[in-house]
């Protein structure tokens, strides 16, 4: 017994190896730092996230864990995105001179309203700029065509800086108040990118940016100087309020990502060309309906429980897969029989997943750690 | 210039006369050609409120056609009423900033109510279930919504100034007699609806159940967004009147 358990803790640690070293050259961008608040940024990091892939690989679960990474991504990201942005500007707030000037940060939510007008002007309608410098346009396409094309919606579960938000709302408390909700609205998140792409075109601005965006009220936010920008900011406001935070501790859902997020229906496609998925074993499958009760963002139904699938919205989290209590769901590679190999199946989908939330996670979390250590040390967030 | 050419169009006169007809043909090629030129910017303003309501009926593609035909019909009947504005008061008039505010403003607000109207109401229900808790206005707007939604929306959207009908409206100011300014309106239209022939194959999604539920709730939300903006714009002519 003694030695079986040994084996598996040496199995996990091996197949850990290889994220290890990935990881260790991805957090120091190969060099050791001197200064020992980052020196201690980048142990930490390294070993959260390392302990975390090893957890995975050693207890079979994978959202557990993953959703801890991801909620502390969320925060390490305002931390570090505020303190960033108020050491360049001395302000969260975006004047209209910065605008103006095109010096917006390109967030990847922008993406699908900037497809028509791109095919139509040939223009991006974002006062961004495309490359070299902070969130530059270029790189958020690139990385995400890269994550489209690998793990497709997976971007929401395991690249999005924002959803960690909801996603840690939604597991704080312990049985859901609001225990269902209509069908009609499992398609709301389609009817806002509908609403959005449209607009966008028409006003050649990015108008789920402008008026409808919730994370606005944690990230950057347009300098209330006008009735116009007051409004805006009082939605985004309610918007985080209701679909960030209070719908999720509610629901138990990812709200604002499962319903609302433009940018999620518009991933969902992406979900066609991933060679990952989420597949229902039919014959072990006893129809206990916990996989649709536990799914963030409604992508079980009894409909995708006959046809042996996860609708297209699926985010690829693993939580259906973890609370399955006959195992009959599993991640699966496209084009290769259903029971061939699962745990290999797996490991194929978490290492390109895991690093590629490290990727986006670990600059963040390092530079929230040294932050959160100047706050101690200096009494200030600010690096300089 | 050779010789021979040289003797056939001596300096100082035309080349050819191509007469009262042929000077009438080339000002109609101009408000065609400025429709042509600027149809994408027209579908682009018009589209928001196009698609929501071709994919929430869920009809095939012939009946779309007819739905946009009626559409057009609508957005046809606001740039006539334009043009007759065009000509009566020879002024730009959507060119003053708090005349074009009232007049956008308040009909984005018209607009928003018909869209967030037709993203809740429920088309499946029968006229005995719609009856219950609804008056008799309600009812009727319900029972004649099918027939006349497109041309009322076409209407309204043709009375919201786009930049294309803006240039279209500043040429057409010009216009000596009402007939040109009609005529020019008309040429303008047919230019842009070129744009509109794709907009009926939308119908060919209709097997697709749920995009019904997506194009009702889009325009809920459009209808939202119009709302907002109408209610900026009204508030920004209050302010600057």
């Amino acid at each position: 017994m003694h030695h079986a358990a040994t084996m598996t803790y040496l199995r996990a640690a091996l197949t850990s190896l290889p994220m290890m070293l990935m990881t260790f050259i991805i957090l120091s961008r190969g060099k050791l730092t001197h200064d020992p608040r980052h020196l201690f940024a980048l142990v930490t990091t390294f070993y959260f996230l390392n302990t975390l892939f090893f957890l995975m690989v050693k207890t079979g679960r994978t959202d557990r864990w993953r959703a801890i990474l991801f909620t502390v991504f969320a925060v390490a990201f305002v931390i570090s995105f505020i303190s960033h942005y108020v050491e360049a500007r001395g302000s969260m707030a975006l004047s209209e001179s910065e605008i103006l000037e095109c010096r917006t940060p390109f967030c990847h939510i922008v993406i699908p309203m900037t497809i028509i007008p791109l095919a139509l002007t040939r223009t991006i309608i974002f006062p961004g700029t495309m490359t070299g410098v902070y969130a530059a346009i270029a790189s958020m396409f690139i990385i995400w065509i890269g994550a489209s094309l690998s793990l497709g919606r997976g971007f929401c579960a395991w690249g999005c800086f924002l959803g960690g938000w909801d996603d840690g709302f939604s597991r704080i408390m312990k049985r859901p108040i609001i225990k269902s909700i209509a069908k009609k609205w499992h398609y709301l998140s389609f009817a806002v990118l509908l609403a959005v792409a449209l607009t966008s075109a028409a006003m050649l601005s990015p108008t789920y940016c402008e008026w409808l965006c919730p994370y606005k009220a944690v990230t950057e936010y347009v300098q209330v100087t006008s009735l116009t920008r007051l409004v805006q900011m009082i939605i985004f406001m309610t918007l985080f309020a209701g679909l960030v935070v209070i719908l999720p501790l509610l629901a138990k859902r990812r709200i604002q990502c499962g319903l609302f997020c433009p940018f999620g229906a518009f991933q969902s496609f992406t979900n066609k060309i991933s060679p990952f998925e989420v597949r229902v074993d039919k014959n072990l499958c006893v129809k206990c309906r916990k996989c649709i009760t536990v799914c963030p963002t409604f992508s079980m139904s009894e409909e995708s429980l006959d046809k042996g699938k996860a609708r297209m919205t699926c985010i690829k989290c693993g939580k259906c897969i973890d609370n399955c209590p006959k195992g009959a769901l599993s991640f699966h590679i496209k084009g290769t029989s259903l029971g061939d190999d699962r745990t290999g199946q797996r490991l194929l989908f978490l290492y390109p997943a895991f690093l590629f939330l490290s990727t986006m996670a670990g600059g963040n979390i390092q530079s929230a750690i040294v932050r959160i250590i100047g706050l101690f040390t200096t009494g200030s967030l600010l690096t300089h | 210039m050779t010789n021979r050419e040289r003797k056939r169009f001596p300096a100082g006169r035309p080349y050819f006369d191509i007469g009262v007809a042929g000077r009438d043909i080339i000002l109609s090629m101009d408000a065609f050609l400025l429709g042509l030129s600027n149809g994408v910017v027209c579908i682009s303003y018009c589209a928001p409120v196009l698609v929501p309501y071709l994919l929430g009926q869920r009809s095939g593609v012939f009946s779309n056609l007819g739905i946009v035909a009626r559409f057009l019909l609508g957005r046809l009947a606001g740039y006539l009423a334009f043009s007759v504005l065009a000509f009566t008061f020879h002024t730009a008039l959507p060119a003053s900033v708090a005349a074009r505010g009232l007049l956008m403003g308040s009909t984005y607000i018209i607009l928003s109510v018909l869209l967030v109207f037709y993203g809740l109401r429920n088309r499946t229900s029968s006229p005995a279930c719609a009856a219950r808790g609804s008056g008799p206005f309600l009812l009727k707007a319900g029972r004649l919504w099918p027939a006349f939604a497109p041309a009322i929306l076409g209407l309204l959207t043709g009375l919201t100034i786009c930049p294309p009908f803006l240039l279209a409206f500043t040429a057409a100011v010009v216009k000596t007699t009402l007939m040109d300014s009609v005529a020019f309106f008309v040429l303008f239209f047919c230019g842009t609806s070129v744009f509109f022939l794709p907009f009926p194959l939308v119908g060919s999604l209709k097997r697709l159940s749920v995009l019904s539920t997506v194009g009702k709730l889009a325009a809920g939300i459009v209808g939202l967004y119009y709302f907002y903006a109408g209610l900026i714009l009204l508030l920004g002519v209050i302010k600057y009147s």
